[in-house]
């Protein structure tokens, strides 16, 4: 890690010292004072990426390795791909992957979805007032945290002592019968995507409807003219101008689709077993596996897997992205 | 920013309504069936954002004896300070304020000078250094160790089990964020740069002096941002902090989900209105976010406009 950051620190000075020696009039102590000055600039962030990003990558090494405390690192015997082959051969594999991929396809699908749609029923409303308060209290959901949304959740669906529930209360009216939704897995991929929708659905809207805010008024103006409905410049125009802005967040989302949101899954399923066989994704596998049976080797191999495929999908999308669109690729 | 359908709605019918004799100006203005649809679906979206906040609230002030049966209130009958008065009269929840104010406030300083610092060398546009530094800004987006080598490194290598720390630091340069200061970076007017550099400024006087007050909207914009993510952040403490006395509020929190005898800790009395006290609880963790959050929430949104499109 100290020669990452000595080679990022001696580029820097070198172009520090090419620009500098191109500004006239500027004598040797200040170019040197300058160079060190970007370096000061750059390096907390450099180190905190070296140590906290690029050195957890160093350290999938472990996921060869028959991982020991006592030996660390860099003292405990290799392993091969034993790791991995104890994942995929322990049965549980091919479930937990399907979820993972299952919940983030509904979950990408209905949040941009709905971004989308709220943004388009947003862009209708008259008055810079009224919706930029719809728009704030939408957003709200987001800036609470998944442990907040799963209590929120069991005053609808439990109620603390695990009768009543709001929900519930309402079948009851209809008379529909009661459902303990804690004990039932069948509706809970559907139950979490709700969460999400309700969680980042303002979010979404927000990029949405700065991207229709970008559209020229004078399509909108060709539309009336032609004599459109509001209806039909909104799907005609608003919805196909959207598309690049899809795109990239589709892109990102792809790239995060084998990373399986672990902060809302675990602080509302947490460990119950009951709702493993539908909600169990490889993060919280992982969780589970590191805390309770200490398997370093093998928790680490998952995340090696998650990593390589997610970083081969996030490659994938966005050529085929780049394709279709060239003017809105990332980076 | 407001939009593209003022224009269009101020303008006169041009073709629906060709005869000038027509009704009233006033019904010309009558909303089409979408538009009122709209309507409809904006605030009944809203009313859903909205109500289990209320319901955890108004729950807050409810009896105990409601509570237990139904789980929830729309209105607190019978009204009851119970648990709040438990709770504050306990030590637990000051200390996990403390810890929650201390890894909010130090985590954003450190955040904010570390991406503010990356951010302008990268907007710098310095041949050999700006884009590689960006591409190795950019790679953690893509690709990361995970939960393991993270582990290991945080407790055997660094040593920050059970330090405040262990939250901050991981989680201190968020790359979305980092690209979000580039591009308003990139707008910093060059005169300006070269008049400094001209006076003989060196890049340091220049970043403090001359770049970042020109920046605060940006900088608020990110501070925020990260305060959020470390006031809400739950996951590394969950991993690394075990000792009760230094958990966060949303660990706190999780505690008295998982079991609602860990409520009993937090006051000083035995029978403790426990399901009142994960409600009041809830209350007090998202309160301050709640409270700040009509004056900060232009510059989220700003945020999110200038990351979406790339200023």
């Amino acid at each position: 890690m100290s020669t990452d950051l000595g080679i990022a620190s001696t580029s820097l000075a070198t172009t520090g010292n090419t620009r500098s020696g191109t500004t006239p009039g500027g004598n040797r102590r200040k170019m040197r004072s300058r160079d060190y000055g970007l370096v000061v600039l750059a390096a907390p962030a450099v180190i905190l990426l070296v140590v906290f990003a690029y050195g957890p990558m160093a350290g999938l090494v472990v996921a060869f390795q028959d991982f020991n405390v006592a030996d660390g690192v860099f003292g405990s015997p290799w392993a091969g791909f034993e790791n991995f082959e104890f994942f995929f051969t322990s049965g549980g594999a091919g479930r937990i992957l399907w979820n993972t991929l299952f919940l983030n396809i509904l979950f990408l699908a209905a949040t941009l979805g709905a971004g989308v749609l709220l943004a388009i029923m947003l862009n209708e409303i008259r008055g810079r007032v009224t919706k930029r308060f719809f728009q704030s209290v939408i957003f709200v959901p987001y800036f609470v945290s998944p442990i907040v949304v799963s209590i929120f959740l069991q005053a609808f669906l439990a109620g603390p002592s695990g009768r009543g529930g709001l929900v519930n209360d309402l079948t009851d009216v209809f008379g529909l019968p009661s459902i303990s939704w804690y004990t039932e897995p069948g509706p809970w991929p559907w139950i979490l995507t709700v969460v999400k929708v309700w969680q980042m659905g303002g979010y979404m809207s927000v990029i949405f409807l700065a991207a229709i805010t970008a559209i020229p008024e004078e399509v909108y103006e060709a539309g009336v003219i032609d004599g459109a409905s509001r209806a039909q410049m909104a799907l005609r125009i608003t919805v196909p101008l959207l598309k690049p802005t899809a795109a990239i967040l589709l892109v990102l989302g792809v790239g995060r689709i084998f990373y399986g949101d672990f902060g809302t899954i675990y602080a509302i399923v947490g460990d119950n077993g009951t709702l493993f066989s539908t909600t169990d994704v490889i993060d919280t596998y992982v969780f589970r596996a590191l805390r309770t049976i200490g398997d370093f080797g093998t928790t680490a191999a998952i995340g090696l897997f998650q990593s390589v495929i997610g970083f081969v999908l996030v490659v994938v999308a966005t050529l085929v992205q780049r394709r279709y669109a060239k003017e809105t690729s990332l980076l | 920013m407001t939009t593209v359908d003022t224009p269009a709605a101020a303008r006169p019918r041009p073709v629906s309504a060709t005869p000038p004799t027509g009704p009233r100006v006033r019904q010309r203005q009558r909303p089409e069936p979408f538009t009122v649809a709209s309507y409809v679906g904006v605030i009944a979206f809203a009313v859903v954002c909205i109500v289990p906040f209320w319901m955890v609230v108004a729950g807050s002030f409810t009896a105990e004896s409601t509570l237990s049966k139904t789980g929830y209130s729309f209105w607190p009958d019978p009204f009851s300070l119970d648990a709040y008065s438990t709770i504050f009269a306990g030590s637990r929840v000051w200390l996990s304020y403390g810890a929650t104010i201390f890894i909010t406030v130090v985590g954003t300083v450190i955040a904010v000078i570390a991406t503010s610092g990356i951010a302008w060398v990268i907007a710098r546009g310095l041949p050999l250094v700006s884009r590689p530094l960006a591409v190795f800004a950019y790679i953690p987006m893509l690709f990361t160790g995970g939960l393991v080598p993270m582990y290991i490194l945080v407790t055997q290598v660094l040593q920050l089990r059970d330090s405040w720390f262990a939250v901050i630091l991981p989680m201190a340069i968020a790359p979305f964020l980092v690209f979000v200061q580039v591009s308003f970076f990139r707008a910093t007017p060059q005169e300006i740069l070269d008049a400094a550099r001209i006076d003989g400024a060196g890049e340091l006087r220049i970043f403090f002096q001359v770049v970042l007050p020109l920046s605060k909207p940006v900088i608020a914009v990110i501070a925020l941002f990260y305060a959020v993510a470390f006031w809400n952040e739950w996951f590394h403490a969950l991993l690394f902090i075990s000792e009760p006395a230094k958990y966060p509020l949303q660990l706190v929190l999780q505690n008295l989900i998982t079991s609602v005898a860990n409520a009993a800790d937090l006051g000083t009395v035995s029978a403790a209105p426990v399901y009142q006290m994960r409600l009041a609880m809830t209350v007090i963790t998202i309160g301050p976010i709640l409270l700040a959050y009509p004056f900060a929430q232009r510059y989220f949104v700003k945020g999110l406009t200038l990351g979406a499109t790339k200023g």
